[in-house]
């Protein structure tokens, strides 16, 4: 609560807020459990993205109610929440991946260092190219790992020559820890990779861009916990270069990877706080119930 | 602040389990420190016996919760309110125990005592501080058993009268002491159960600042009274 | 507890008889197609095997001058106008000098193909040295020969239902003791147009015709079946009307009987936009209006098999939508893209009823060189030599077929071949 920006206008501040939590002595039943903005700490100094009242509609179904939400630079932050909650489609509208879907439609702001990156002459591509991306299944092209790594260099011109491309290969496959394991076998297909390196690959393939922020849709709940402890210990590594926002569906690894965590329920951001607070003395009852695992 | 509604049937009956132990412990505890106050001051060297050897039965509920919380903590990695009541527990049992060892000690130097002429003088100031600490666990356990950070905050209020009353006590022993030096070891045994007393005063208060923890999420240990009452204030009304 | 299990022990017996049943019945019914395919090969077969084959007959033909009306020292022009046919008259009867009376002249005549007096003319063409020599020619027999020569014509018939008389057997045993008929690969199958005498008919016309017809339907269904696939798939916007119009026709088209395409053909390309009749051209065009809703059917569901995560991975590094489609969509698809369009090329190659209605039933002897050449095509040879009352063209016919099941089988391996190579490649 100590990070809260000077109190804005019609925005939800973490003091006025609290306010509004009911004395934790009162029975459950008692709790107000409507959402009636965000509690905690949405706001940092210097944010490398933002969204300010995001509302996403997907036809006439209203998906994200009223975010705001500020990224920090070189902070990973954590975003959890029940299925359908929104946090998906949040993370998407940060790198326009709703643009591919014909009846999604944004509205709020959204900045990345500042810029909209929903203003007309803001080019979807390259946003994608600053904004990359990695998704829940591992998704390696059924190409060779070099190909796979290659492709989004290739894709926007990265690289002059053939020397310049193998270097950026090399580097973004010993960023994403994956180098030592495959060097001998760069030519061989993605695919053939077991799920916790296919998931480094894409990994490596979505840092070969060189992006300044790495959105994480679930990265690994398809992997066993000796690839998941892999990739948490990577995305700590990455940390340092990149600003990271990951959904996940395990509120461990948000407890074990984030920064800050944010609670979404029901398309609505309930709860933004610093992650060891909220894992444990979450401030609204909804995040509470969440993680504690209570019918809510 | 409650145990229930987990989705998880299973989990609620652990946590209730614990709970439940917890506040057995603490009944058991407090019968121990009942009793031992009741041979010191009515010196009866039977129940003073009986107090210094039943510390065992503390000691082996100490360890069943103990593995208890160790169980939920591995199988269910609580979060939260969850985390905060095994957090909770596994300090508070660590007091009882302690009040449980004060109350066996008690419970030998009154056997001592007992067997030994009085010390005039003493009874009253003796059985005040017995009262005021024994209300004190008392509240201290019924805080824990209702999460009432109201009685919890008032408890901690009141402990420093403990210590008023010690410090009378103790200036009444040290001029027993002075006007007979035989005396000194009768005296200064009174004086082992009177700080006896008054840490299990200190180990109540203790618990109630793990309520404080458990419900509010905040640690007030090693925090100035005034600091706390800063902190929370709306507690209150 | 057990009682559930007595029940359910009950039932099994049932269960598994019925199991055994149906396997039963799978097999007897994979039995009889597979029965009903052998029976369907062997007939062809053994009809049409000896149409590989072709007699021909050796005379030893007397360049006379005199008889050909040019000496050796003639133009190319005056060589060409010679009488080569008075000359093979005239070796033939030096053969058989019984051959008295017209109705045995021309008995005479019909042993050897009425191609022979050209056959001659090309080789003295050649080396006009020949003329004033006697020299051995091996001539194509006329049909009659050789389907006594494989043995199609009983010489116990009367003589009266025999195409080959009495005389002209006679005539026949006297040249197989002399060794003058002899029974080689029929070469002329594959290299000649078709013709109205069955020693000289060859599928090499139906062949390029169907082979033109076909680079004409798979230059346009292919790419065409495959953008429209792609936007429909990709590009086009969802529960819109219109393009759920176009779905639905679409999936209705390929259910049209082919003759119905034929019609339009005519109707549109032929009398509308003029395009010539007969030609490959226009057949393709017919064809392809005729593949491509397999084309687009068998697109769409091998592009939307694509898995999305693969999609979104590349848009999520910027690829571009277009990209994302030639990059990545496109090529993962292509195995079932290529399925499609083998089958439906295939279906293609053995359409006749729509050609019918663009005139490339026509008699076309020439072997076409170009789109715009007039043609016919295998399935329509097919049909053509069918029809067709010479003894001859029956095994021809079944030739034919065998020659256009070899391609279909060439096709389909090339489309596995095909598969394979890119199936491994990604």
């Amino acid at each position: 609560m100590t990070d809260v920006l000077p109190t804005m206008p019609g925005l939800p501040t973490g003091e006025t807020v609290v306010d509004d939590t009911p004395p934790m002595t009162e029975t459950r039943e008692e709790f107000d459990v409507e959402i009636k903005g965000t509690v905690g700490a949405p706001f940092v100094d210097d944010p490398k993205m933002s969204a300010r009242h995001s509302n996403v509609f997907y036809g006439e179904k209203q998906a994200i109610f009223d975010v705001s939400l500020d990224i920090g630079r070189n902070e990973i932050i954590a975003m959890i929440g029940p299925s359908g909650c929104g946090k998906s489609t949040f993370l998407r509208t940060l790198n326009r991946m709703n643009d591919t879907i014909p009846i999604c439609r944004v509205e709020g702001e959204h900045c990345l260092d500042g810029e909209d990156i929903y203003a007309p002459d803001q080019d979807p591509v390259l946003l994608r190219a600053r904004v990359g991306m990695v998704f829940q299944k591992p998704n390696p092209f059924p190409k060779s790992i070099y190909d796979n790594v290659a492709y989004g260099p290739r894709l926007h011109g990265l690289a002059r020559t053939r020397a310049e491309l193998d270097e950026i290969v090399e580097k973004s496959l010993v960023r994403a820890g994956l180098f030592n394991e495959v060097k001998d076998d760069l030519h061989k297909p993605g695919t053939g990779l077991s799920g916790g390196q296919q998931q480094r690959l894409c990994i490596a393939r979505a840092i070969a861009v060189d992006p300044e922020v790495i959105l994480m849709d679930e990265p690994t709940s398809a992997l066993d916990p000796i690839a998941t402890a892999t990739i948490e210990e990577l995305m700590d590594e990455l940390k340092s270069r990149y600003t990271i926002a990951v959904v996940t569906h395990s509120m461990q690894q948000a407890a074990r990877v984030s920064q800050r965590t944010a609670y979404f329920h029901m398309g609505k951001l309930v709860e933004v706080n610093p992650t060891n607070q909220v894992f444990t003395t979450p401030q609204h009852q909804l995040t509470e119930n969440y993680i504690t695992g209570r019918f809510g | 602040m409650e145990i229930g509604h987990h989705i998880s049937q299973r989990y609620n009956q652990e946590l209730e389990e614990i709970r439940t132990h917890v506040l057995k412990m603490g009944a058991l505890v407090e019968s121990q420190a009942e009793n031992a106050v009741k041979a010191l001051l009515e010196r009866d060297g039977k129940l003073a016996k009986k107090v210094a050897s039943s510390d065992y039965m503390v000691n082996r509920m100490e360890v069943e919760i103990d593995e208890e919380c160790t169980q939920v903590l591995a199988r269910r990695q609580p979060a939260a309110s969850d985390l905060r009541l095994i957090i909770a527990v596994i300090k508070v049992i660590t007091d009882l125990e302690r009040i449980g060892d004060e109350a066996e000690k008690i419970g030998r130097y009154s056997r001592k005592l007992a067997k030994k002429p009085p010390i005039t003088g003493m009874h009253a100031t003796l059985s005040h501080l017995g009262e005021l600490v024994l209300g004190m666990l008392h509240q201290a356990l019924d805080a824990f058993a209702r999460m009432d950070t109201e009685q919890a905050l008032s408890v901690i209020t009141g402990s420093n009268n403990i210590n008023d009353e010690f410090d009378d006590l103790s200036r009444l022993l040290i001029t027993y002491m002075m006007e007979d030096p035989h005396n000194i070891k009768q005296a200064l045994r009174v004086i082992w159960c009177a700080r006896a007393l008054e840490r299990i005063g200190d180990h109540s208060r203790n618990i109630c600042e793990y309520v404080i923890f458990l419900v509010r999420g905040k640690d007030i240990r090693h925090t100035d009274l005034q600091e706390i009452l800063d902190e929370i204030p709306d507690d209150a009304d | 507890m057990t009682a559930t299990r007595d029940r359910i022990e009950a039932t099994l017996r049932k269960r598994y008889r019925r199991e055994r049943l149906f396997r039963f019945f799978g097999l007897v019914s994979l039995g009889i197609s597979f029965l009903f395919l052998l029976i369907l090969l062997f007939t062809i077969f053994r009809t049409g095997l000896p149409a590989f084959q072709q007699t021909w007959i050796k005379i030893d033909v007397d360049l006379d001058p005199a008889v050909l009306g040019v000496d050796r020292h003639a133009s190319q022009d005056e060589l060409f106008g010679a009488n080569y046919a008075k000359a093979i008259k005239v070796s033939l009867r030096k053969i058989f000098p019984d051959a008295k009376g017209r109705k045995k002249k021309r008995g005479l005549k019909n042993l050897v193909s009425n191609s022979a007096p050209w056959q001659l003319r090309d080789a003295v063409m050649k080396h006009p040295d020949l003329i004033g020599t006697t020299h051995a020619f091996w001539f194509l027999a006329k049909d009659e020969v050789d389907v006594f020569m494989k043995g199609r014509i009983d010489r116990n018939l009367p003589e009266s239902d025999r195409r080959l008389k009495d005389f002209q057997l006679a005539w026949i045993d006297k040249l197989l003791a002399e060794g003058r008929l002899e029974k080689r690969f029929n070469t002329t199958l594959f290299t000649a147009g078709d013709s109205r005498e069955p020693e000289q008919a060859g599928v090499a016309g139906a062949i390029m015709g169907s082979f033109f017809t076909m680079l004409v339907t798979l230059l346009l269904s292919f790419p065409i079946g495959v953008a429209a696939a792609a936007y429909l798939e990709e590009f086009a916007p969802q529960n819109n009307r219109w393009v759920d119009f176009i779905e639905v026709n679409i999936n209705n088209l390929a259910a049209v009987p082919s003759i119905i395409f034929g019609l339009l053909g005519l109707a549109v390309f032929i009398n509308f936009f003029g395009v010539p009749r007969s030609t490959p051209l226009v057949g393709g065009l017919v064809l392809t209006l005729m593949t491509l809703p397999t084309i687009i059917i068998a697109s769409r569901a091998a592009i939307k098999s694509v898995p999305p995560s693969i999609k979104q991975a590349a848009i999520g590094l910027g690829a571009s939508p277009v990209q994302t489609l030639f990059h990545h969509t496109l090529p993962l698809a292509m195995p079932g893209i290529l399925t499609g369009t083998i089958i439906g090329m295939a279906q293609a190659l053995g359409e006749t009823a729509p050609l019918l209605m663009i005139g490339m039933v026509a008699f076309v002897v020439d072997i076409p060189h170009g789109i715009l050449d007039p043609a016919t095509v295998m399935p329509v040879q097919v049909y053509l030599w069918s029809d067709s009352p010479e003894r001859a063209f029956v095994e021809r016919t079944s030739a034919a077929i065998i020659i256009l099941l070899g391609f279909l089988v060439v096709m389909n391996s090339a489309a596995i071949l095909l598969r394979r190579r890119f199936e491994r490649k990604w």
